[in-house]
């Protein structure tokens, strides 16, 4: 048996039912979603709080990436995909015909399992997002490149060496400057995909400290497998399984105080 | 008990037996791979050397026979089995080199030995090499040509040999000078049927007669007709040639040569009075070279220069074209061969030089053992050679198989007889037998270079494009069906493209130039239009065009504007020039247009290439990481975006060696070219225009190349230029795509 307890600093507990649109990133509503014939997501509802970094956990399979994936519309590239119900970032529906996936991606940046440089220079990579929109002047791309490095806590390695290939950096190296290459275009929402699962455990506390620096500026929504993570990083946790959402609370009060069965079963360690 | 224990550490015998001839299977498959491709790499080469090999000069046999006077000229037998030598006595004697197995004979034996003129001859002359004749000249102006001749006989399948002579005009002397003045210095040539005389007399005066050949229509007996004249030039002559074909007569005095023309009737008319150049030195003998359109001065200084006659505004003349040192002391006598452009100098210290004009080769130089040669002789064969040197005959074995090739003569300009200038020019044979092969390997590598470039103009836009769109924006299941079938066509046999490339898309191009060109700039133009406007469509409507849905309508847009180019075709034809395009190109434009040219081979070639290009390619764009792409279009990148800078990016080094493998089969490729070229070997980036490639031009003249000759050979070594260009290719698509690959690589 593992007993969880919430180690990061908690702000205070909002009532994730009703959050003023002040205080709303996002809202999935009656969210679903097909693989071909398969059901991949049963009628997902939930708000995801600003400023906060919300986590999904869930053993595997139960659709928390694919959540993830829905909301800044990833899914689209899977062919068989198809969507229903609503994600709504400022009142407007990120499904609806009019909206233009790859703006749409500029304002909710996403990160991945496995560190993904470009086969470019250090700097190159973090100003990718940049040039894609047109920014070619020097010294804004040189501001761009250091704030974000330094918002990626990755500066101080990398200073001296950003032309260097960023396959020379290590693999924690690789996923901090991913982040900072999302974090470059200053999106609203920032999606990290189980972000720290091919990374060592030193490696891994740098990007959750880093994970908890970043919900100052940035909407942070985390899937990992990894409770312990979720317990460290999180304001507010939801608990998936079998592609349903069994339940979403305050991290100190889901891990505590679970409401579900299903929920105490999972992070004492019953299955999973 | 010892052995149930080791049984539980080692394999089993039976997997280490598969394990171990797999691994020595392989290894001995690609070792024979290896060796079999430096057998043929070697191969090449061992049929190649030969033509870079210098001449060698191997004492055979030496020997004396009785002296009859000074020797004025030597010969020798086509088997080089017996020699000849004219003295200034009038005596012909024959004698034998070998001991040839169906004649029992001593070298040096007397064969034959007549005198053929009745009284002391005052001067002789001796016709072109392969002509074979011989003259003497009488004191009282007249003339005796007599011709070396040889009998075989087979006995038992041994050939024997008999020595004869024949008497032109019977024992009757040809009269030369009506006068009856005696003939100092005397020319003579035959062009199968009339003859021209050309003689000195002893008072300086010089006459000709020209024996015009009638053939009498009643008994179908050539007759031949005097033509007398006589022409008279202040100074002493030094030397009379007349060329084989009788139109010209050359008069040289000291350093000045005067060329006559003569007409068909035997009169004379001057055309051209050559002034050597002193650099050269004074000239001290002068020849007509093999196929007599080229003069060679032998000088006081050791040089022979070449001169031939070139077309120039006053018509042909004479000029200076080049040079040999060809000793350090005066050239005395210039041996021309039977058929070939090699000729051997003899300098005033006997030393022996072998050169080739064209290809201005000095194939040999020195005293062959030591022996310092008055006079020499080559056979007609070019083998032995025959030096007469203080009273004794040597022979040799003469070793000169390809005297016309040289390194820089493939791969430079030459400037060949007759041509005004210098020039690459492949042309290995022709009707004529006094033709000299030009062997330049410029115009067929150029050729393949061409053909190659007009391919892959082709080829890489629409293979790269295609294999870009089918990994990166066709649906899985369309590409299921899309790549294979792409890739049959690769398995299309070459020689159906060719043949249709030739018999029908060659017509088609003529017949549709305008539809043809519109097409290659309108169907692009429109695709590029389409897409513009498609991206200028509102949000919504822009969602509906996802996933090839566009295509659908971009394909029949395609056929309609293809369909427009090609019906709008004899409309512009009419309205812009004139209704004949080709015409207009030959006539307005002044531009060369050929049927079967360049823009069919590339159209043609290109399809054969298309497939190799789109596989490789579509394999690298397909093969790049999802995660790359997925992290750049997470970064708000479009799905063009993310292609032109990641993706692509990313599969640079597979796409490079598609290119490349391309290009290697469009440089080897043969069929196609063959057929649908015209295999003119000429040099010109020309679309209209076609070319001959290396692999064509084999597969043209192998066939037709005797075993062993020097146009073999150069074959081979077109082979070995295909192989070493495939072999460069391949080796710089992998050094690239090596280094592509440590750069681009990704993880």
């Amino acid at each position: 048996m593992i007993s969880v307890t919430p180690t990061s600093s908690q702000a205070e507990v909002l009532d994730l039912e009703n959050l003023t649109a002040e205080q709303t990133a996002l809202e999935i509503r009656n969210l679903n979603l097909h693989y071909g014939e398969a059901q991949a997501l049963y009628d997902i509802s939930m708000n995801i709080p600003k400023n906060r970094v919300t986590a999904f956990i869930g053993p595997s399979g139960c659709g928390k990436s694919t959540l993830l994936r829905c909301i800044n519309r990833m899914n689209d590239l899977v062919e068989i995909a198809r969507t229903s119900g609503e994600i709504r970032l400022h009142e407007k529906n990120i499904y609806d015909k009019d909206v233009d996936a790859a703006a749409l991606r500029r304002r909710i940046g996403m990160v991945f399992q496995r560190p993904n440089p470009f086969p470019k220079s250090i700097y190159e990579n973090v100003v990718y997002g940049m040039r894609l929109q047109g920014v070619n002047d020097r010294r804004t791309l040189d501001e761009v490149v250091e704030r974000s490095l330094k918002g990626a806590a990755l500066w101080e390695e990398v200073k001296d060496r950003l032309n260097a290939s960023a396959f020379g950096l290590s693999g924690g190296q690789q996923q901090r400057l991913v982040i900072a290459r999302a974090i470059a275009i200053e999106p609203e929402v920032l999606l990290l995909d189980e972000p720290t699962s091919a990374l060592d455990p030193i490696s891994t506390l740098t990007i959750e400290e880093l994970i908890t620096e970043l919900k100052s500026k940035y909407t942070v929504v985390i899937v990992t497998h990894n409770m312990q993570q979720a317990a460290r990083v999180s304001d507010q946790t939801a608990f998936m399984y079998m592609g349903k959402l069994i339940e979403y609370a305050d991290t100190n009060t889901l891990f505590t105080t679970p409401e579900k069965k299903q929920t105490e079963d999972y992070i004492t360690g019953r299955y999973g | 008990m010892a052995k149930a224990k080791s049984g539980d550490f080692g394999a089993s015998n039976y997997r280490l037996f598969k394990d171990r001839a797999a691994r020595w299977g392989v290894t001995l498959g690609g070792i024979l791979v290896l060796i079999t491709l430096l057998l043929i790499f070697f191969y090449l080469l061992y049929v190649v050397e030969p033509i870079f090999r210098g001449v060698s000069v191997d004492a055979k046999r030496d020997f004396t026979i009785p002296k009859d006077g000074e020797v004025v000229t030597l010969g020798i037998e086509e088997q080089s089995e017996i020699g000849y030598q004219f003295t200034d006595t009038g005596v012909l004697s024959f004698f034998a080199l070998e001991s040839p197995p169906g004649n029992n004979w001593q070298p040096g034996e007397i064969l034959l030995r007549e005198q053929v003129v009745p009284t002391t001859p005052t001067s002789f002359t001796a016709t072109q090499p392969q002509n074979n004749r011989y003259a003497y000249g009488t004191a009282d102006g007249k003339a005796q040509v007599v011709e070396p001749k040889f009998r075989n006989r087979f006995v038992a399948g041994i050939r024997s040999t008999t020595p004869y002579i024949e008497y032109v005009n019977g024992h009757d002397l040809i009269t030369v000078d009506r006068e009856g003045r005696a003939l100092t210095q005397l020319a003579y040539e035959y062009d199968g049927e009339s003859m021209l005389f050309a003689a000195v007399t002893a008072d300086g005066t010089v006459v000709t007669n020209y024996l015009e050949a009638a053939r009498n229509f009643l008994t179908d007996e050539v007759e031949l007709k005097e033509n007398f004249n006589s022409l008279n030039l202040t100074g002493p002559v030094d030397q009379l040639e007349v060329t084989p074909n009788l139109r010209q007569l050359l008069i040289r005095q000291g350093n000045r040569l005067h060329v006559y023309d003569v007409s068909t009737t035997g009169k004379l008319s001057e055309r051209q009075i050559i002034s050597v150049d002193r650099r050269l030195g004074d000239v001290t003998t002068m020849q007509l070279l093999a196929g007599a359109s080229s003069i060679l001065f032998g000088h006081s200084s050791g040089i022979v220069s070449q001169w031939f006659e070139i077309a120039e505004e006053e018509g042909r003349r004479y000029q200076y074209i080049r040079e040999f040192k060809a000793a350090d002391s005066a050239i005395q006598e210039i041996i021309p061969e039977y058929y070939r452009r090699t000729f051997y100098t003899v300098s005033a210290e006997g030393e022996l030089g072998v050169f080739h004009t064209t290809s201005q080769a000095d194939l040999y130089r020195g005293k062959p053992d030591q022996i310092s040669a008055e006079r020499v002789v080559i056979d007609p064969r070019a083998n032995t050679l025959l030096m007469y040197s203080g009273g004794k005959y040597h022979s040799f074995n003469l070793e000169n198989e390809h005297p016309e090739v040289t390194w820089s003569g493939l791969w430079q300009e030459v400037w060949y007889e007759g041509y005004p200038e210098p020039e690459y020019v492949w042309q290995s044979t022709s009707g004529s037998d006094d033709f000299e092969p030009k062997f330049s390997l410029v115009p067929i590598s150029f050729g393949t270079i061409k053909a190659a470039a007009y391919a892959m103009l082709f080829a890489v836009p629409i293979g790269l494009a295609a294999a870009v769109y089918t990994a990166y924006f066709m649906s899985p299941g369309v590409r299921k069906v899309v790549k294979p079938t792409v890739e049959i066509m690769e398995a299309l046999p070459t020689v159906i493209l060719g043949f249709l490339a030739g018999l029908w898309l060659a017509p088609v191009i003529e017949n549709y130039l305008p539809g043809i060109i519109a097409t290659i700039i309108l169907v692009p133009s429109a695709i590029v239009l389409f897409a513009l406007l498609a991206s200028n469509l509102p949000q919504r409507l822009r969602n509906q065009f996802t996933d090839g849905r566009a295509a659908l309508i971009l394909l029949p847009l395609v056929a309609l504007v293809g369909w427009f180019s090609f019906s709008m075709s004899p409309i512009v034809e009419d309205w812009l020039f004139g209704g004949n395009v080709r015409e207009y190109i030959t006539n307005e434009l002044g531009i060369t247009f050929d049927q079967r040219n360049s823009l069919v081979v590339g159209i043609a070639m290109g399809f054969a290439v298309i497939p190799t290009i789109f596989s490789i390619a579509e394999d690298a764009v397909f093969s790049v990481p999802k995660h790359l792409s997925n992290g750049s279009l997470a970064l708000g990148a479009t799905t063009w975006q993310t292609l032109t800078k990641v993706v692509l990016l990313t599969a640079s080094p597979g796409i490079f060696s598609a290119v490349m493998m391309g290009l290697g089969r469009a440089v080897g490729e043969t069929m196609i070219v063959l057929m649908a070229t015209g295999n003119t070997p000429i040099m010109d980036w020309n679309i209209f225009e076609g070319m001959r490639t290396l692999s064509a031009n084999i597969a043209v003249e192998m066939p037709e190349s005797e075993v062993g000759s020097s146009h073999y050979r150069i074959l081979f070594l077109a082979a070995f230029v295909l192989f070493i260009f495939t072999f460069a290719f391949n080796t710089v698509a992998e050094v690239v795509r090596q280094r592509l690959r440590d750069k681009y690589s990704s993880m």
